[in-house]
């Protein structure tokens, strides 16, 4: 008898280990974003739908922020993929768009958008097409983002509205502009395209395409401008260290992602008197995507979980009121769910007709890998 | 002669069973990733070729320049702060500074490089806690201030992070010689800086120079510091990687600058071997 309770004990305890992961389906998100991207889905999303969905835990796997957070989920499906796995251990890919068109154009993703109901709410063209790449069915934005000066507004009476004015007054205040060059963040690589579409012609091209590798060879000028004016100004270290060096007055403009500048203002982690101004011709913006991995082992449960993501409530609430984004569905269904003095707090710095003017997308992949090893040869090196 | 007998012996085919495990780690673990890049950086679409070193000495020759000087330069610091420290710990007469700096010294060695780079961030910044305590002081006047986020800082975070472990290993090797030699030379009465000089230096000379190539292949490998203190270029080369393989997802040309990187750390570990086979065998 004594010898049997042992083996019984690990039976049951064996059999209780079943029980317990069977009662709970993991849901993998995995999200390329920055860390408020990933607190956006451990505190407010994934509590929800866990409340609304008894027996499922939403696991969130933060994979850091930009090209390289994206490109992490990109090289863990594809070894999946090689290694000829059934299923793939990501249900939820959070990615960023030259990033998700990668993966679609690997086919690593599944076509959705038309199998949920909230499919048809996602109106702006970046649903259909990211950087030149038809992405049509294969994802939903969860919201869209946009880069702007901030600028000191005490030490700054009337911002620059355009590059040409920019220019001249760093000229003017050398070392007061900065910005955090093309290796340490996106918002130093949205500076430098916006400084292209001024400078380097057919801004049209650029965005939409058709590719022509000749055109890099008529940046000289627009590339020779830039050098000349990254030595009257500071380098920030990273998308944050633009706005640290803000809030410490060691520069008084810089460019920032409008996202990350109201949150850390709500948080005091800078001034009120910093404001924003999106400059003409434009500064690029961009969305992130939802998508779900062509063999995802939780696929229905993706859809749901992107369909409340992706619901006018949840776009309202979570993506609007409480993360300062831009929403990813159409904003007319959003605005009815919100609460208008949230909606104009948004829209404070930026009006939507100023967005409308000068939010531009970023190039499609081919001219923003020769965009940015361009910077690096010319400007750069 | 006992060490022949056991290499031939039987015992050997137990010592290469013994030895297998690790040795299968490292070929596993090291030899087939380092394999593996290798032929990524001299592959192009179907043939062999040079293109990717090409053009990571188009594109990076200031970033590789930069690297090696910043390395140099840390690495000696380094070398310089850690006789120092080691020195004033065994020659100290004050006892009770000499236990303040045994208890201080260490500390960053528990601190790991980005926690580093993230303190140094906001003490070496233009209005950071650095030139606020000395502006406070009045030593320094608002608008002198500068930033040090540059090249100088990532030198003083490399100095600072590295120096305890290589003065801990040279505190070590100064305890351990024989007091003898010292006492007579303050007999005869040498100065302190004299006898670290002449007599100290030169016999722990061996244990100084190790420490002293395991930190310059450490900051070597380090992306943390340069990235985030570094904002301008030039840059180190492991940003540069990052960049190569995050922002173009392109393998060839990251590979050929890890494999320049090698070959810049390949020719301190060359200095290392020989100097261990001159001394008869295996380096220390």
């Amino acid at each position: 008898m004594k010898y049997l309770t042992i083996p019984l004990a690990l039976a049951g305890a064996i059999s209780l280990n079943v029980q317990v992961t069977a009662a709970e389906t993991i849901l993998n998100v995995a999200s390329g974003g920055s860390e408020n991207m990933v607190q956006y889905v451990t505190d407010y999303l994934g509590p929800m739908f866990e409340k609304q969905n008894p027996g499922v835990k939403v696991r969130v796997i933060g994979t850091g922020p930009g090209d390289a957070g994206t490109q992490k989920i990109i090289e863990k499906l594809e070894a999946q993929k090689n290694a000829g796995k059934k299923t793939w251990d990501i249900d939820v890919a959070v990615g960023n768009q030259q990033k998700t068109a990668e993966l679609v154009n690997m086919g690593l993703l599944k076509s959705y958008r038309a199998k949920i109901s909230t499919g048809s709410l996602a109106t702006r063209d970046t649903s259909k097409m990211a950087l030149g790449v038809n992405v049509d069915g294969y994802v939903m934005p969860m919201f869209h983002s946009q880069t702007a000066i901030a600028y000191n507004s005490d030490l700054v009476a009337t911002p620059p509205g355009s590059y040409d004015e920019l220019r001249a007054w760093a000229l003017k205040n050398p070392k007061a502009f900065g910005y955090n060059g093309i290796k340490n963040g996106m918002s130093g690589v949205s500076f430098v395209v916006g400084w292209m579409y001024a400078y380097a012609g057919d801004a049209a091209k650029l965005q939409n395409g058709p590719y022509d590798e000749n055109t890099k060879g008529n940046w000289d000028g627009a590339l020779s401008n830039l050098k000349a004016f990254n030595e009257n100004i500071t380098f920030t270290p990273g998308n944050a260290g633009t706005l640290d060096m803000l809030n410490r007055g060691e520069i008084a403009m810089g460019p920032v992602w409008v996202d990350m500048f109201y949150s850390w203002q709500a948080d005091g982690r800078i001034p009120p008197n910093l404001k924003l101004k999106l400059i003409s011709p434009g500064m690029p913006g961009q969305p992130y995507y939802y998508s779900i991995p062509a063999k995802a082992a939780n696929s229905d449960l993706a859809m749901k979980f992107i369909e409340l993501a992706t619901s006018p409530k949840v776009q309202a609430e979570g993506i609007v009121n409480r993360f300062n984004w831009y929403p990813g569905i159409d904003a007319r269904h959003v605005e009815k769910s919100l609460d208008p003095m949230v909606w104009k707090k948004l829209f404070t710095d930026v009006t939507p007709d100023e967005l409308a003017e000068n939010g531009k997308p970023f190039p499609i992949a081919p001219y923003f890998s020769d965009i940015k090893e361009a910077y690096e040869l010319k400007v750069s090196n | 002669m006992a060490t022949d007998t056991q290499a031939n012996g039987p015992n050997r085919i137990i010592s290469m069973v013994l030895v297998a495990p690790s040795l299968l780690m490292i070929a596993l673990l090291f030899l087939y990733p380092l394999g593996f890049s290798v032929v990524s950086a001299f592959a192009e679409s179907g043939s062999w070729g040079l293109a990717n070193f090409y053009k990571a000495y188009q594109f990076y020759s200031r970033d590789i320049l930069f690297t090696i000087v910043i390395v140099l330069i840390s690495t000696a610091l380094v070398g310089l702060f850690a006789i120092a420290i080691g020195g004033y710990l065994t020659l100290g007469e004050n006892p009770r500074a000499v236990a303040i700096l045994r208890w201080l010294y260490r500390w960053p060695l528990f601190i790991p490089f980005i926690v580093s780079a993230q303190l140094m961030r906001t003490f070496l910044a233009k209005n950071g806690m650095m030139n606020n305590v000395l502006i406070e002081l009045g030593l320094l006047d608002q608008l002198q201030s500068v930033s040090f986020l540059d090249w100088r800082g990532i030198v003083v975070t490399f100095v600072w992070k590295q120096t305890p472990f290589v003065a801990l290993l040279v505190a070590g090797a100064m305890a351990s010689l024989d007091r003898t030699t010292i006492e007579a030379a303050r007999n005869l009465g040498a100065s302190r800086l004299r006898i670290l000089i002449e007599i100290i230096i030169p016999q722990i000379a061996t244990t100084l120079m190790v420490g002293l190539i395991l930190t310059y292949v450490v900051i070597m490998s380090v992306l943390s510091v340069p990235l985030m203190i570094n904002a301008q270029s030039p840059t180190m080369l492991t940003v540069d990687m990052a960049f190569r393989i995050n922002s173009y997802g392109d393998y060839g040309v990251a590979n050929a600058l890890g494999i320049i990187s090698y070959l810049i750390t390949g020719i301190v570990a060359w200095f290392y071997l020989r100097q261990g086979l001159d001394n008869g065998g295996s380096p220390k």
